[in-house]
């Protein structure tokens, strides 16, 4: 800072020229001095109260200018709630093959806890125990009074529920909307169903996936917003399903089962119409898996896919059919049945000594292991083995159910002599009821493959040819003969032309060898032989009657085959099927009498018809 | 001041000071506390007897304080700054050790029939010694830093006293309010901008400790700001007040709902509705221009004030007033942090308008102060 000196010299000694006072000027210099200063401290001060003033304006301007902007919002709280709602209804339904809802879903409400907002946490508890008799008091005193600051209360509860607890009139216990999946028709079709559950679980929604059955196996597909909200549409009828379900269940009443299974089968797409398995759930109420013992004892096992069973003379049929269709006998072909007959140290023997001569279609009939185990013979154990592969027996099934990997058929690992012979006649090769199904389905289908599925009209490549025509309608006409005349006449339901095969395989036990009281007890079924449009398996897990004469017996043709017959009196009006009654139409006995024709093969069942 | 010389005799004396009382500010304030009073009357479902009329009975008593300290030559301001000050730290120092729990925190003192919160008239105190200091201290040396740590040391002794209590709000209105003072009164610019470079470096440091283990805030004040920049992420605790305050807003629009129409304070979504959160309560019911309005009332009040201080040649009676409307401001600038859910709802008012007897009389004494300083103003 420059310094004005106090006294200059100069002026001083002018001033004394001129006779003034110099300390007047010094008096002045010092006030223009304090002038000087307090000028530039006001400027300071107005400057910086200036800038204050500004900052002090911009303030009130950001507020004012965020209020503007919240004023031309919408309330946000209504926005959040449409963003809930499209969270809610994504999962589509399922339904029958006629548009019957099997699966839906339901809002409801979940009550959950702020226990810090609660105004009598006490009360509260008391509340709610009262409406929810099965909450624990004390634990929830606790956890009110403690510092929990969120809690579930109850997952889903129903509006009157949800109204005494609104009456409670607690701000601490509030409500968030939630989607739940519902199965209005209760425990029909529950194994292909399966059930589901929640996933991600939030307070205004929750995710519900599926945990089994075609819930898991389609879960994407559900949960797919771009199906925009399409249902899934599986082949099973509803009415015929659920009569299905009570045959059974009374059948296996009747029949002292512990288990029953029965699976209805459209031959020419495949599509599964019925599948059921006894016993089973409430889907809307899915029971937990147990944790000891075998799985098939618990009602979650679905016997018709996950079952492993040797289902006995059933498979009879399949040899038969090979080796008509590798022309190497005929339905009239005479096979010997002498029993017993031995391969390697092993026996076969027969229920009976049906002698040296049993024509082929008696061999079926009559159900003669030791000639079913000639004609395997005679095909040999490599096209034995093919033929099996082919309908799809040693493979699990493809059907649309997340528990159809487990159904993998147990298929011996070597084919020594003994066990292509056992196999023959359904010993040594276990698999599911819905194998037998789509291996019947072959046979009924004119030999062409059938893959079951459980999706309704769904376009599916032609199977592959395995068998002929002609060996394949050989092959029923002989199922037929088993019911008219055979071990199956009980089967027998006017109007429907039943065909089919029994089996009664002994189980095996858990620690090697079998029991000598158990069986299952299978009886597959084409109908009608005509013009076979179904295939229905029914199975029994350890029946046990009494016959006319009070003498327990366990075979199928006593067990499985009345059950069989009950199902398709039942059902059959419900397919639609007209019952043949007119007596002068042809039996099927001339059809296959010998004959010169057919020229081509494919004619034949047509020309036979006309 | 000996080298102003500023006409004494031009100064009114007696009842004719009454004249040359700033009639506007009075007015302004006035029209204020009514929009408070219409507010409180609202909020408590159409009852005068609840809030509004003690509100009012306050705001008469406060009146006449205003008038009456209007009249108090500002000597005696300058005398009693020092006093003030020390009686005030002493009271600070009682609460701590002795003061009446409320509201979460030991703020009060007992004194028979009143109850007195040493640390809002604390405020006043502050202003007027920092302005005493100032107006003795020779312009030249404001900015050496010796004369910036004392006054620096008497913003923050009581600061911390306050902060023990614990009351965050007041804490930052006395060390702001000092500041305000301090850069007033031309302190250099450079310890403000060190000021201010610290207190980034320090958010900083605060954001980036998070999660290491030399965290520096405990993890709610952390949620707290996490709240503050997204209130949707916990809707239901930290983030209620904000976006309960926000539907408010956007529920009242341009020109709001109507008087005694606001559901989200009817249906009590908002806590502290007639105190912390009454500003939201008028955006509701008389919408954006209601708000508006009332910005526009504080506005013309600090700019009043600020225009007394500017053309005020009495640097002591000059920084008072810009401490007074300084600390005005900070009481909305709280409020509105507040309501913004950057500070606990714990007795931060708006200004005139909140219910509450001792904000209110410490403004009014303020104003008092305020018009005291523009009457005595020399001309």
């Amino acid at each position: 800072m420059i310094r004005t000196p106090l006294r200059p010299l100069a002026r001083i000694l002018r001033a004394r020229e001129r006779g003034e006072n110099p300390d007047d000027i010094e008096a002045e210099n010092r006030r223009r001095r304090h002038e000087e200063i307090e000028a530039r401290a006001h400027r300071r001060a107005e400057g910086r109260l200036v800038l204050m003033a500004g900052l002090f304006a911009m303030a009130f301007a950001t507020v004012g200018v965020r209020m503007g902007a919240l004023a031309a919002s919408e309330p946000a709280e209504p926005g959040a709630q449409v963003l809930s709602a499209q969270i809610m209804s994504q999962r589509a339904d399922i339904t029958d093959r006629r548009g019957r809802v099997l699966a839906t879903n339901l809002l409801t409400h979940s009550v959950y806890a702020h226990p810090h907002q609660m105004v009598d946490p006490v009360g509260a508890a008391r509340g709610l125990k009262r409406i929810f008799p099965d909450l624990d008091e004390e634990r929830l005193i606790r956890d009110f009074t403690g510092d929990r600051r969120f809690m579930w209360i109850k997952r889903k509860i129903s509006p009157e529920q949800m109204q005494a607890v609104h009456d409670l009139g607690e701000p601490g216990l509030l409500f968030g909307p939630r989607e739940m999946r519902v199965y209005p028709n209760g425990d029909v079709a529950a194994h292909i169903l399966g059930g589901s559950g929640f996933g991600n679980e939030g307070v205004n929604s929750a995710e519900v996936i599926g945990i089994a059955g075609v819930e898991k196996a389609f879960d994407a597909w559900l949960r797919d917003p771009a199906n925009e909200g399409a249902p899934l549409a599986l082949s099973i009828d509803l009415t015929v399903q659920q009569a299905m379900e009570d045959v059974l269940a009374t059948g296996m009443r009747v029949m002292n089962a512990v288990g029953a299974t029965g699976i209805l089968m459209e031959v020419r797409t495949g599509e599964i119409i019925a599948m059921a398995s006894l016993p089973d759930f409430d889907p809307n109420d899915r029971p937990r898996p147990l944790l000891t013992g075998e799985p098939s004892d618990s009602p979650l096992f679905n016997r018709a896919v996950q079952g492993q069973y040797e289902l006995g003379s059933t498979f009879k049929i399949f040899p038969v059919a090979q080796a008509l269709d590798l022309g190497l006998v005929n339905p009239s072909t005479g096979i010997s049945a002498a029993a017993p007959m031995r391969i390697g140290r092993f026996l076969i023997n027969d229920f009976h000594n049906y002698g040296r001569e049993l024509s082929v279609t008696d061999v079926i009939v009559k159900s003669s292991n030791v000639a079913t185990v000639r004609i395997a013979q005679m095909i040999g154990v490599e096209r034995q083995r093919d033929f099996l592969r082919k309908l799809g027996l040693f493979e699990p099934t493809s059907v649309e159910m997340v528990e159809a990997p487990t159904g993998q058929p147990l298929v011996p690992q070597r084919w020594p002599a003994v066990t292509a012979a056992t196999v023959s006649f359904g010993h040594g090769l276990a698999a599911s009821p819905l194998h037998l199904a789509a291996a019947y389905g072959t046979i009924a289908n004119g030999g062409k493959r059938v893959t079951p599925t459980l999706i309704h009209g769904r376009q599916r490549p032609e199977g592959e040819q395995i068998l002929s025509p002609r060996a394949a309608a050989m092959a029923v006409d002989m199922l037929r003969q088993v019911v008219t005349r055979g071990t199956a006449r009980g089967a027998e339901v006017p109007g429907y032309e039943v065909a089919g095969k029994t089996g009664t395989a002994d189980k095996p036990r858990a620690t090697g060898g079998y029991y000598k009281n158990k069986v299952i007890a299978t009886f597959a079924a084409v109908f009608p032989a005509s013009d076979p449009k179904y295939v229905l398996i029914v199975a029994l897990d350890e029946p046990s009657t009494r016959n006319a004469n009070g003498i327990e017996t366990r075979t199928a043709g006593t067990t499985a085959v009345p059950v069989a017959a009950e199902v398709i009196r039942r059902i059959g009006p419900l397919l639609g099927l007209e019952p043949k009654t007119d007596e002068k139409l042809p039996t099927i006995a001339p059809r296959f009498a010998p004959r010169v024709e057919p020229g081509e093969e494919a004619g034949v069942r047509l020309v036979a018809n006309q | 001041m000996a080298y102003l010389d500023y006409k004494v005799a031009q100064i009114p004396t007696g009842w004719r000071k009454i004249l040359h009382i700033s009639w506007p500010l009075v007015l302004l304030v006035t029209a204020v506390c009514c929009i408070g009073f219409v507010m409180l009357y609202s909020v408590a479902g159409g009852r005068l007897d609840l809030w509004a009329e003690p509100q009012m009975y306050r705001f008469a008593v406060g009146m006449v304080l205003m008038i009456g300290l209007a009249f108090v030559p500002m000597w005696f301001w300058r005398g009693i700054s020092v006093a003030a000050y020390v009686v005030c730290f002493l009271m600070l120092v009682a609460v701590d050790l002795f003061g009446v729990i409320g509201m979460g925190a030991r703020r009060w003192i007992d004194l028979g029939p009143i109850r007195i919160q040493p640390s809002e008239l604390m405020k006043i105190a502050l202003v007027l010694l920092l302005a005493a200091y100032y107006d003795w201290l020779d312009i030249r040396r404001v900015s050496r830093p010796l004369w910036v740590i004392i006054p620096a040391l008497l913003i923050l002794a009581p600061t911390a006293l306050v902060l023990i209590q614990p009351d965050l709000g007041t804490s930052i209105m006395l060390v702001a309010g000092g500041a305000i003072v301090m850069f007033a009164a031309g302190v250099s610019l450079w310890y403000f901008a060190i000021i201010a470079a610290a207190g980034v470096g320090l958010v900083t440091a605060v954001l980036k400790s998070r999660g290491t283990e030399w965290q520096l805030l405990k993890d709610y004040q952390y949620r707290r700001i996490d709240t503050f920049l997204d209130p949707y992420a916990d809707p239901l605790g930290a983030g209620y007040n904000i976006i309960q305050s926000q539907i408010a807003f956007g529920s009242g629009g341009w020109s709001g709902r109507g008087f005694m129409q606001g559901s989200q304070s009817r249906l009590n979504f908002l806590p502290e509705k007639h105190t912390d959160f009454i500003f939201t309560v008028l955006a509701e019911e008389f919408g954006f221009v209601g708000a508006i309005s009332l910005l526009t009332l504080y506005m013309l009040i600090l700019g009043f004030c600020l225009y007394s201080a500017l053309t005020n040649r009495d640097r002591f009676a000059s920084l008072i007033t810009i401490g007074i409307s300084g600390t005005f401001f900070l009481y909305f600038a709280i409020n509105m942090a507040t309501v913004m859910g950057l500070l606990p709802a714990k007795g931060s008012p708006l200004p005139l308008v909140s219910y509450g007897g001792t904000s209110l009389m410490i403004l009014m004494l303020g104003f008092g102060l305020v018009q005291s300083a523009h009457v005595h103003r020399p001309r």
